[in-house]
């Protein structure tokens, strides 16, 4: 008996401890009511790869910054502290629209961010769009966004028929010198690698491309071989997968383990992750869907690279990651000249032109109509930009070399 | 369709099998002789996967040499877990089928644990690595040799206990117990001692199965579910319990998944897998090899 009155006069005390620490720490940094921006990122699940590499570091990145810098400037109110509502949505949709719902009605809070990967940004676009958020996806890629139009979502990644298309560009120009001549595809059974498969139609037919085998495999897949021997028999000299991460570094491996070595090898979700190239022992000229990387002359793209070193002790990916900062960075300046008015923000996002970390941004019916599709190469350690050319940081090299 | 190609797919197929009969053989030893139905086993596997990572990658020690590390250390692990949780159960005296109700409650919770400590440990990045992913030639055909491993150890520990289990002393007892608890009480078997020692070895193949499996795929905290499905089909398919019906039964979803990716245009593996699983039930109800 007395040791549980003990127990309980002991929480009691350290509550009010807490809490009093808690007032007095809040007043000293106080500077304003903090902006509360709201989003579930997955934690856990089979989505926590993803959404750990190239959303969550970035936006922690970000409002350290902007809470060095005195917090968040929102016009006519000063400078005030950014404050995350985050939660782990466990890779699940419904859970996700759940919180969103929460967060929208709830927690009424100031802002959104959005959710990790395609699957997710569908489910939770209309909860955004009912309660008038605008919310910026740095990782949702799909056709089908085009016909739904939700008004207050937007796309900041290059979308399926333009990466087609760059890598149509790409593989024509190789074919015209001479270096390949015949195409094979494979691409994952998943509303991604579908949606890129068919896009690719259009684009590789207009380029002439030959291609002489397709094949698509589940997600989940745990044997590529006979997959990849169909393409070596067929002898593909450009090899194009539509994968996501774990069959991109299962057919690479496979590729390596059955000789098959074609002069042109192109992968896609996962071939800019900095683990790729650290995997393949340099990946030395593996190509793959690309955005940036840290020798872009963007204004503030090598500050960018080096505060994500620096924070995290990690690199950031040269896909996706510099558009999730491109996506806060956007905010940021819509919060600065209109203020929290989210439908203010809204007119201010569709007819304004945004320099970014990922270079100039301007949304047109809600998709990113500057950032061009890009294709990159890992060389000597970079993810070098080899397309389009203009932008190229290095050029193409191809033959690749014998699997390190 | 040539030869060559079809032998191919045979034996890529068999060598998938291989794995999914060695991802089955802890689930099997618990679930199927003890009725600890035990859904934290790919978790197991995840750790034992992790465990060779670092080894691996932090101190260089050979890959297939870890597991001589991470058997012993989930034998011990499951020892105490079963002295901790399990054999509170057991003490009880409870039937076999609240028995495995409350064994599958206990291991959600360990799956939760597991996953979580792994995210804290190793965070959500991919992790891995390469070894022997070297080609090997055969009859024309080129394999790689880690999956060849894998397969072969699967064959060797299960036929190697299924003659312990027919052949031993200790084997009789485990069989016994699974008959008839109290039966092999009255005959001298120390039930909880014998329960114990057989978690604990389910533990240790579960892990040694990560081991074998980070050779060949990347790891995440979150890669254990699938494998538990997978090896919760086999057993069942196979017959509860028999190792040999467990190593049949993988072979079989092997190649059926191997087929199917090769013809079908679209995703049929898991209709295919689940449909041969329902045949085979409904014309053996106790799985291929059951009694």
């Amino acid at each position: 008996m007395t040791k549980r009155i003990g127990r309980r006069e002991f929480l009691t005390v350290g509550a009010a401890g807490v809490s009093a620490a808690a007032v007095l720490r809040g007043r000293a940094a106080a500077q304003g009511k903090p902006v509360r921006i709201g989003y579930t990122h997955s934690a856990t699940g089979p989505y926590s790869v993803g959404s750990g590499i190239t959303q969550s570091p970035n936006w922690a990145l970000w409002a350290d910054q902007v809470n060095a810098r005195g917090g968040l400037a929102v016009k006519g109110e000063g400078r005030r502290p950014v404050e995350f509502l985050a939660t782990d949505d466990r890779s699940e949709i419904e859970t996700a629209v759940r919180f969103y719902e929460k967060l929208c009605t709830d927690d009424k809070v100031d802002l959104l961010l959005p959710p990790w990967g395609t699957a997710m940004n569908f489910a939770v676009a209309p909860v955004a769009n009912k309660y008038g958020y605008p919310m910026i996806g740095p990782t949702v890629s799909s056709m089908k966004l085009k016909e739904l139009s939700f008004p207050y979502f937007y796309a900041i990644l290059q979308q399926p028929d333009a990466m087609m298309a760059a890598f149509a560009g790409l593989l024509r120009e190789l074919k015209t010198q001479g270096k390949i001549s015949k195409v094979g595809l494979i691409y994952v059974n998943d509303l991604f690698g579908i949606e890129m498969f068919n896009a690719a139609a259009g684009p590789f037919k207009a380029a002439r491309l030959d291609v002489v085998e397709t094949r698509n495999y589940p997600l989940g897949v745990k044997d590529l071989s006979p997959v990849m021997k169909a393409l070596k028999a067929a002898g593909v000299d450009a090899f194009v997968g539509l994968t996501y991460p774990p069959d991109n570094i299962l057919c690479t491996t496979q590729a390596k383990e059955n000789d098959f070595n074609p002069p042109v090898y192109i992968t896609a979700v996962g071939t800019a992750f900095p683990f790729f190239r650290d995997r393949f022992k340099g990946a030395e000229g593996v190509m793959g869907i690309a955005g940036w990387n840290p020798k872009v002359k963007h204004p503030g793209a090598r500050e960018y690279y080096e505060a994500h070193v620096k924070k995290h002790q990690k690199e950031p990916d040269r896909w996706a990651s510099a558009y999730a900062y491109a996506s806060v960075q956007i905010l940021e300046r819509c919060v600065a000249e209109v203020g929290l008015d989210r439908k203010r923000i809204k007119d201010m996002l569709d007819a304004t032109d945004f320099s970014t970390v990922v270079g100039p941004v301007r949304f047109v019916k809600g998709i990113n109509a500057t950032s061009p599709a890009m294709v990159g190469q890992w060389q000597r350690g970079e993810f070098e930009l080899v397309w389009p050319k203009d932008l190229a940081t290095s050029a193409p090299a191809v033959p690749k070399p014998a699997w390190a | 369709m040539s030869p060559s190609v079809v032998f191919d797919l045979l034996v890529a197929g068999l060598i998938t099998g291989g794995l999914y009969a060695l991802v089955a053989l802890g689930l099997n030893l618990q679930y199927g002789l003890m009725r600890v139905l035990n859904v934290a086993h790919g978790e197991f596997l995840m750790v034992g996967g992790y465990l060779t990572y670092t080894l691996h990658t932090a101190w260089g020690v050979n890959p297939l040499l870890t597991v001589l590390v991470t058997g012993p250390a989930a034998f011990a692990a499951g020892l105490g877990l079963h002295r901790l949780l399990y054999a509170r159960m057991l003490r009880a005296g409870e039937s076999p089928e609240h028995f495995a109700s409350q064994s599958l409650l206990l291991s959600f919770g360990l799956l939760f644990i597991l996953q979580n400590g792994a995210l804290l440990l190793w965070s959500s990045d991919l992790r891995g690595y390469s070894y022997l992913a070297e080609p090997l030639r055969f009859l024309g055909a080129v394999f790689p040799a880690n999956r060849l491993l894998a397969a072969a150890l699967a064959l060797l520990v299960s036929i190697g206990f299924y003659v312990f289990l027919r052949t031993t002393l200790a084997g009789t007892a485990i069989r016994a117990l699974m008959e008839d608890q109290e039966g092999a009480q009255l005959v001298g078997v120390d039930v909880r001692r014998v329960h114990a020692r057989c978690f604990a070895a389910g533990l240790a193949m579960a892990t040694v199965a990560g081991s074998l499996v980070s050779m060949l795929f990347e790891l995440t905290p979150f890669i254990g579910l699938p494998y538990t499905v997978t090896a919760l089909v086999v057993v069942i398919l196979g017959g509860l319990g028999n190792m040999l019906g467990s190593v049949l039964a993988g072979l079989l979803l092997g190649l059926v998944e191997t087929f199917s990716v090769q013809f079908a245009t679209f995703d049929l593996r898991v209709i295919v897998s689940y449909t041969v699983l329902t045949l085979v039930l409904l014309v053996r109800p106790s799985g291929l090899l059951g009694r």
